[in-house]
């Protein structure tokens, strides 16, 4: 009998329609390190936030050990001995390490006062059981991101849990600390604790778990012993019948170097390692580079920095060889640079104001008369970006009623009808079907031929692989790999540097 | 006029009227750490001014008074809780609700019950204040610490609770953490609108002994008998930085304020108006300079 | 399982308004019910008395006039998600100043003296506002506290200025001297004390109406207060849109002080505004921040005093009946309130 054992859950989010689990069948067995992989938006945390409690499906039941668990609060995941680590810390940086993880649980004195030197030692003496060294007196604010996380474990620990959930736990830490989390947790799992890890890199299901569970758009669509899998066919069983797109890569005579990346680092307080480092990067006329990695390795970083919404610590960013380090998104669009963010709700658009009023909010000066609009003018670009880009709907609706992909569209035709010579894409076609992704496609290798210089952040190696003519691969904020795109470049290669399997990079493009 | 014969009852006096501010600031702290912004310390105070007095005089009894004074502040402050947190009214909106609701509604019932309009008499006993011979001829401490009211006496043990209560009980943890970080609160499978309803509850409490005191004070009720007291606690939460015992300085500040400029006529040449500004201009300079010190400390 | 709908969203929308309104005037009844000897009386004078003749209902739309203003100087400063909440100094200081102009100009031709007294009361309440915007700009302090404060601290002052070096011995009041007869506002409606800034309050309604929809200032303002993110990325000057719509929020609330006292008042009396700054917020929310809203809101604010005033003089009630109306519309708007334009500050500065 599994330890555990949801049957078809179900979960509907109702604000917008996504059915986030489909009758997921899920079981885990006792002792066991048992991953769950998907990529965003698969389920795999919604079916977790389930199982502590966060969330109440609209079917299916939960049996623990054989029996019924009925979870309406984070209190009865507890109860149960269930424990989840989430992937976003919940600690409180004024609070000691004692105080974080006896929160709610406090220990008292004479009932009614907070026993605070009780909370120290019986927190010092979880940590000394399970081998940790950390002092429980300090401050959470002066903790690196690994303490951090080991804070959150030991909080669970704490609460005596013996199925230990963990969401993406990896995603913030070094090697080193990666290390230690999984020898952290091979001892836990060798004095009885039952852990889930939900991940989506493909290595550490390898390195760490004893079997896996594969979902994919709010199903499992498999679950494999470890050991009888490798992580192409883990990779495969993800993404499903992959689509491959047909890209006409053209050759396209390379001109300048429009943008160029000079060792730049960004440092962060509170990270052990910059978020960028010593980043090298050019992207010439005619030239579409994709950056290449897993998030959290610094690809959001690098948008931030190039797109001018955060400052370098170090080095320096050329456009058509003028220094625009120091410039701030605003002066960036008088320079000709236009982008698609990765956010395309909060940073591309506004919602709640009309398609109009999202399409000239770079261009809006173009449509004044002293001072005052000429709605006429307005109206009459809007309808153009319409029918240029086939993008359905009445321009005066708020924006936020579209579908992703038509307000992808929005964006990208509102960033590419102001005059530019770069433009930077992130995660271009996420969430889109594929329809809208064949379009933007057609129309980045459009850009490309008019001689643009292209900057294209993806975590899509797909997309990556299809469209750019120079490959860069990201890793802990270091340049792994540049790479011209050809025939001997294949998705393992690029992948083994995504994972930092592959040390071998000297600095000048092969 | 000589120094010490100006100051021990400048001081003596500051001591009485900053208790009002010092009472309601430290009920507001509770739902400033709760992270709500809570306007409503006014309309609370009023509230329990009100009643309190128009109780004492009904029952003859002081302490009734005091009781009624502080349940209907609490029911008024239920009322705000509820409407903010469970009909997720913008909290500064319902805050000014609640004391515009306080205002007119005291006044309509004065006029209800008393056909008056303005200043109401009541009959009843004077407040009990603490002498002790002995300790009375002590010099300059004596003559500052004793001959209060009874309610200054109470508002420093409020303090001393309160200081206890948020620093050493596992409540003052959580309703801190529930400022800080509510989805972290949340995440333990603790109610973030529990603590911040006690917050505003606890402020309820102790601007109703506020407002009482004001009333029993006198002897009477006067339209607005407040007049401000609860913003200027608002603004002396900000001043102490939010801890109780900054909270005691800031309300001495603005105590000190108005006992000044009650003394201002002929003692100096500066205008009373001018020295009840004062303390809300210190208070925008430091926040302005604390500021300022934020700001470059995040560049370093 | 599905959550219960909060039931806050009950009162979305503009029936939700109408319900809000037919909340209000219930409580209204039930209070005359309770409190008045003659019930039906009070009701008849509470609800219609403020049409039942001229004198009534010019002064209840006069006392609307500098509630469009306040109204219209916080739906600005709401729009671009900024708090002004320093509008009863910023009202208060301009009305002073622009008595003080009038004062001080020698017998000068009525026009140009009455605008130098609006152009100066326009600059007190836009230099008061637009400090607080100024230091959030720069370093990040918080403007509704420090509106606030300077506020506070201002009503003081020209509570002194009032009460001593500008007193006029010669009134029995806590005033000045009145203006000049050539300042004064022409009366348009004898024998209510209705005049020509109610023109003025109308032509200002749709001149902002303008501005944040036809031209490019509004729209950036607009774009910043919905999503400060998305403008900063879209190029706009997000930390000026910070100050400005500060300073304009102030400039509309020191031109409230300086309309009264030329149409009204004729000379500062302490404390005369109080409430302007207050319910200019109310009224702002009501509209749901729109410009043009602004126009019937404030009449709506004035008509539920109006309405207090003359059951209070044919009637045996009291006129706070209305603050007690008016503190339920409060409550009732704002819990509607969240689900329509009124956006979070949205936190750290630009």
């Amino acid at each position: 009998m599994p330890y555990l054992d949801m049957q078809g859950i179900t979960r509907l989010y109702p604000e917008n329609g996504v059915l986030a689990n489909d009758h997921v069948d899920f079981s885990v067995e006792r002792n066991e390190i048992h991953a769950v992989v998907g990529e965003n938006g698969a389920g795999k945390t919604t079916l977790m936030k389930i199982l502590y409690g966060l969330e109440r499906p609209d079917e299916g039941r939960i049996l623990l050990d054989g029996r019924e668990a009925d979870l309406h609060s984070p209190l009865d995941a507890h109860r149960l001995g269930i424990g989840m680590v989430h992937q976003h810390f919940r600690l409180i940086p004024e609070f000691t390490i004692a105080e974080n993880v006896v929160l709610g649980v406090e220990p008292r004195r004479r009932g009614v006062f907070f026993d605070r030197e009780g909370a120290v030692s019986d927190v010092r003496a979880v940590i000394e059981e399970y081998g940790f060294t950390i002092d429980p007196g300090l401050r959470v604010s002066r903790l690196t991101v690994g303490q951090m996380q080991l804070v959150e474990i030991i909080k669970i620990l704490y609460r005596r849990a013996d199925l230990l959930i963990l969401d993406e736990p990896t995603s913030v830490l070094t090697e080193q600390q990666i290390h230690k989390l999984f020898d952290t947790l091979r001892s836990l799992r060798d004095i009885g604790k039952t852990i889930i890890i939900i991940t989506h890199k493909l290595g550490e299901v390898k390195a760490i778990s004893q079997r896996v569970t594969v979902m994919r758009k709010g199903q499992v669509v498999a679950v494999r012993d470890t050991a009888a899998v490798d992580e192409r066919e883990l990779s495969r069983l993800m993404v499903g019948k992959s689509v491959s797109f047909a890209f006409e890569r053209e050759p396209v005579p390379r001109g300048r170097a429009v943008l160029e990346l000079q060792g730049v680092v960004l440092l962060q307080k509170g990270q052990d390692h910059p978020l960028l480092d010593h980043v090298d990067l050019s992207v010439h006329a005619g030239e579409i580079v994709g950056v290449a990695g897993v998030s959290g390795n610094g690809l959001a970083e690098l948008e931030d920095v190039v797109t001018g919404l955060r400052r370098v610590s170090e080095g320096r960013i050329l456009h058509d060889g003028r220094d625009i380090t120091r410039l701030d998104a605003r002066h960036l669009r008088r320079h000709g640079l236009a982008y698609v963010p990765a956010d395309r709700l909060h940073r591309g658009s506004s919602l709640q104001s009309s398609v109009m009023e999202n399409m000239i909010i770079a261009a809006h000066h173009d449509f004044l008369k002293g001072g005052v609009f000429r709605r006429q003018e307005v109206e009459d670009f809007a309808r153009r970006l319409k029918e240029g880009f086939s993008i359905d709907g009445d321009p005066r609706v708020p924006i936020g009623t579209l579908s992703g992909g038509n307000i992808q569209k929005v964006i990208l035709s509102r960033e590419l009808a102001s005059k530019t010579d770069f433009i930077i894409f992130s995660e271009p076609t996420w969430g889109l079907d594929v329809a809208s992704s064949e379009f933007i496609y057609s129309r980045i290798l459009e850009i490309r031929k008019e001689g643009n210089a292209v900057l294209l952040i993806s975590s899509n190696l797909d997309e990556i692989m299809g469209l750019a003519d120079t490959l860069v691969v990201m890793y802990r904020g270091r340049v792994v790999a540049r790479l011209e795109n050809g025939p001997g470049v294949s998705k393992e290669l690029v992948g083994e540097y995504m994972l930092g399997l592959r040390d071998d990079f000297e600095g000048e493009p092969r | 006029m000589r120094g010490s014969e100006f100051s021990i009852p400048l001081l003596h006096n500051t001591i009485g009227i900053m208790t009002p501010f010092l009472l309601a600031a430290v009920g507001g702290l509770f739902t400033e750490l709760a992270g709500m912004l809570n306007i409503a310390l006014e309309g609370l105070m009023l509230f329990g001014a009100f009643f309190a007095i128009v109780f004492a005089g009904y029952t003859g009894s002081l302490l009734a008074g005091v009781l009624f004074g502080v349940l209907f502040a609490l029911a008024a402050a239920a009322l705000f809780g509820f409407i903010s947190l469970y009909l997720k009214a913008n909290v500064f909106i319902a805050g000014l609700a609640t004391n515009l609701l306080a205002s007119g509604l005291t006044i309509v019932l004065a006029f209800q019950l008393f056909g008056n309009k303005g200043v109401i008499r009541f009959d009843v006993a004077r407040l009990p204040t603490l002498s002790i011979p002995a300790l009375n001829r002590i010099p300059v401490l004596g003559d500052l610490l004793l001959g209060h009211s009874v309610f200054v006496y109470v508002s420093w043990a409020i303090v001393a609770v309160a200081a206890v209560v948020i620093n050493r009980t596992p409540f003052g943890l959580r309703i801190r953490g529930t400022g800080l970080s509510s989805a972290t609160i949340a995440s333990l499978g603790l109610k973030p609108r529990v603590y911040q309803l006690a917050g505003i509850l606890i402020s309820g409490f102790t601007c109703g002994l506020a407002g009482a005191m004001l009333t029993l004070n006198l002897g009477a009720f006067i339209p607005n008998v407040t007049s401000g007291r609860g913003w200027i606690a608002l603004v002396a939460i900000y001043l102490g930085n939010k801890t109780p015992w900054g909270i005691v300085i800031a309300a001495f500040v603005f105590g000190f304020a108005e006992s000044l400029s009650n003394y201002a006529q002929g003692a100096t040449n500066v205008p009373a108006d001018f020295i009840l500004a004062f303390p809300y201009l210190i208070t925008v300079l430091a926040m302005i300079g604390y500021s300022i010190w934020r700001y470059y400390k995040a560049r370093a | 399982m599905r959550r219960r709908k909060p039931l806050g969203e009950l009162f979305a929308g503009a029936t939700g308004l109408a319900l809000t309104l037919g909340i209000a005037f219930a409580i209204a009844v039930l209070l005359i019910f309770t409190l008045s000897r003659r019930p039906m009386n009070t009701i008849y004078y509470f609800f219609v008395g403020p049409f039942t003749n001229k004198y009534y209902f010019g002064n209840m739309l006069n006392t609307s006039i500098p509630l469009v203003f306040t109204g219209l100087g916080i739906a600005v400063a709401f729009k671009s998600s900024v708090f002004n909440l320093g509008g009863e100094g910023q009202v208060y200081s301009g009305a002073l100043v622009g008595t003080a102009i009038c004062l001080a100009l020698p017998a000068a031709g009525g026009y140009l003296g009455g605008a130098a007294a609006l152009a100066g009361a326009l600059a007190t309440g836009a230099v008061l506002a637009g400090l607080s915007g100024f230091f959030r700009m720069k370093w990040g302090t918080d403007e509704l506290i420090s509106s606030f404060l300077i506020s506070a601290a201002v009503i003081f002052i020209v509570n002194y200025f009032i009460t001593g070096p500008l007193d006029d011995p010669g009134n029995n009041l806590l005033a000045t001297r009145a203006i000049g007869e050539q300042y004064r506002l022409l009366g348009i409606f004898p024998p209510s004390k209705l005049d020509v800034s109610a023109v003025f309050s109308l032509l200002a309604a749709g001149l902002v109406f303008f501005l944040m929809y036809y031209t490019h200032w509004g729209y950036e303002m607009r774009m910043c207060g919905l999503n400060r993110e998305f403008s900063r990325y879209g190029g706009i000057n997000v930390s000026a849109y910070i100050v400005l719509p500060m300073i304009l929020s102030g400039a509309l609330h020191g031109l409230a002080g300086g309309v009264a006292i030329l149409g009204t008042y004729h000379m500062a009396v302490k404390e005369f505004s109080g409430g302007m700054g207050w319910n200019g917020i109310a009224v702002a929310l009501i509209a749901k921040n729109h410009p043009l809203g602004v126009v019937p809101a404030a009449v709506f604010f004035a008509y539920l005093d109006a309405g207090a005033k003359a059951a209070m003089l044919h009637s045996d009630v009291t006129f706070e009946i209305a603050a007690v109306v008016q503190s339920v519309i409060f409550y009732l708007v704002t819990a509607q309130a969240l689900y329509s334009a009124v956006r979070r500050r949205a936190g750290a500065p630009a």
